[in-house]
């Protein structure tokens, strides 16, 4: 059949001449019986797949747990380190208020005596 | 017939769902195996896209929400498989010159059924674009109403018929060309 080039054709007679051509039918075949066979084997992939996904899950959840322990004892140590620092800073600031408060003790105890020395020894 | 809300149910159920996703691949291999086949062309490739399309269904169950058949949904996933399968392979392989290079593959595939002219009207379809050639497989050879095919492919109903009758014309004029 030949197909003449008419710009006024409906594409319903277009289809109509293809399928006067061609027809729709299936022109593809398949293996003998491989349908009979398609479900077991898709099956024993997805099942292959599924034992995949789950090595995968439990090496991510032994991942992750390990993760877990490491970070709990970075934790601790970055706790431990600022205790320690606080108490260090705590120590040394202690230290300075002893220190003032010996010294401010010291003026408190002296007499006039020692004031009248110490103003006579500056003149 | 299979009854997809049972079924529904049991894929949901761990304990069931691998009975009832036995069910499911049984019911639906042959249709699914078509449509990719048509896409694909040849018979291995077919095979391979359609056991992907099952992995990817089964990986993706629990996120499956009914919001469509499960028909559909597995039309669905068949069809990026094969859109997704022929984009990787335009870039593995040149394709300079796509009718050449199907009507070689029909010519030595022993699982083509088809003479001389069929053969010509494969290579007539793989000139067209894969979205455009997939419309017109649905719609000429599967006679899929634009409805379904509308819920299915997500696009609307006068994309389609514009899809469908470019389809048809450039086809036509491959002929006028080639005659």
């Amino acid at each position: 059949m030949n197909m003449t080039n008419d710009s006024r054709q409906t594409v319903e007679q277009l289809e109509d001449k293809l399928f006067a051509r061609f027809g729709n039918e299936r022109a593809f075949t398949v293996p003998d019986g491989y349908f009979d066979n398609l479900t077991g084997k898709v099956m024993s992939r997805v099942m292959q797949q599924e034992s995949l996904n789950r090595g995968k899950k439990r090496k991510s959840r032994r991942t992750a747990w390990r993760w877990s322990i490491a970070a709990l004892l970075a934790g601790c140590v970055a706790v431990g380190g600022l205790i320690l620092e606080k108490q260090s800073t705590l120590q040394t600031a202690e230290a300075e208020d002893t220190q003032y408060i010996e010294d401010a003790l010291d003026y408190t105890m002296i007499d006039n005596m020692s004031i009248a020395s110490y103003l006579t020894e500056a003149e | 017939m299979i009854d997809e809300k049972a079924l529904f149910q049991q894929l949901r159920n761990p304990s069931t769902r691998e009975a009832a996703f036995t069910k499911l691949v049984h019911e639906y291999q042959e249709p699914l195996y078509w449509q990719i086949r048509r896409m694909v062309l040849s018979h291995d490739d077919a095979d391979d896209v359609l056991q992907n399309t099952f992995i990817k269904a089964w990986n993706a169950i629990d996120g499956f929400r009914q919001e469509s058949r499960l028909q559909t949904w597995l039309f669905r996933i068949a069809i990026n498989e094969s859109l997704n399968y022929l984009s990787g392979k335009k870039q593995v392989l040149s394709l300079d010159q796509p009718e050449g290079s199907i009507a070689d593959m029909l010519a030595s595939d022993s699982y083509f059924d088809g003479d001389e002219v069929q053969q010509q009207f494969q290579t007539a379809i793989g000139t067209l674009p894969d979205k455009q050639r997939l419309v017109f497989n649905l719609k000429y050879f599967d006679e899929m109403k634009y409805e379904d095919m509308s819920e299915l492919l997500g696009t609307s109903i006068g994309a389609l018929k514009a899809s469908y009758h470019h389809a048809v014309r450039k086809i036509t004029s491959f002929f006028e060309d080639n005659d």
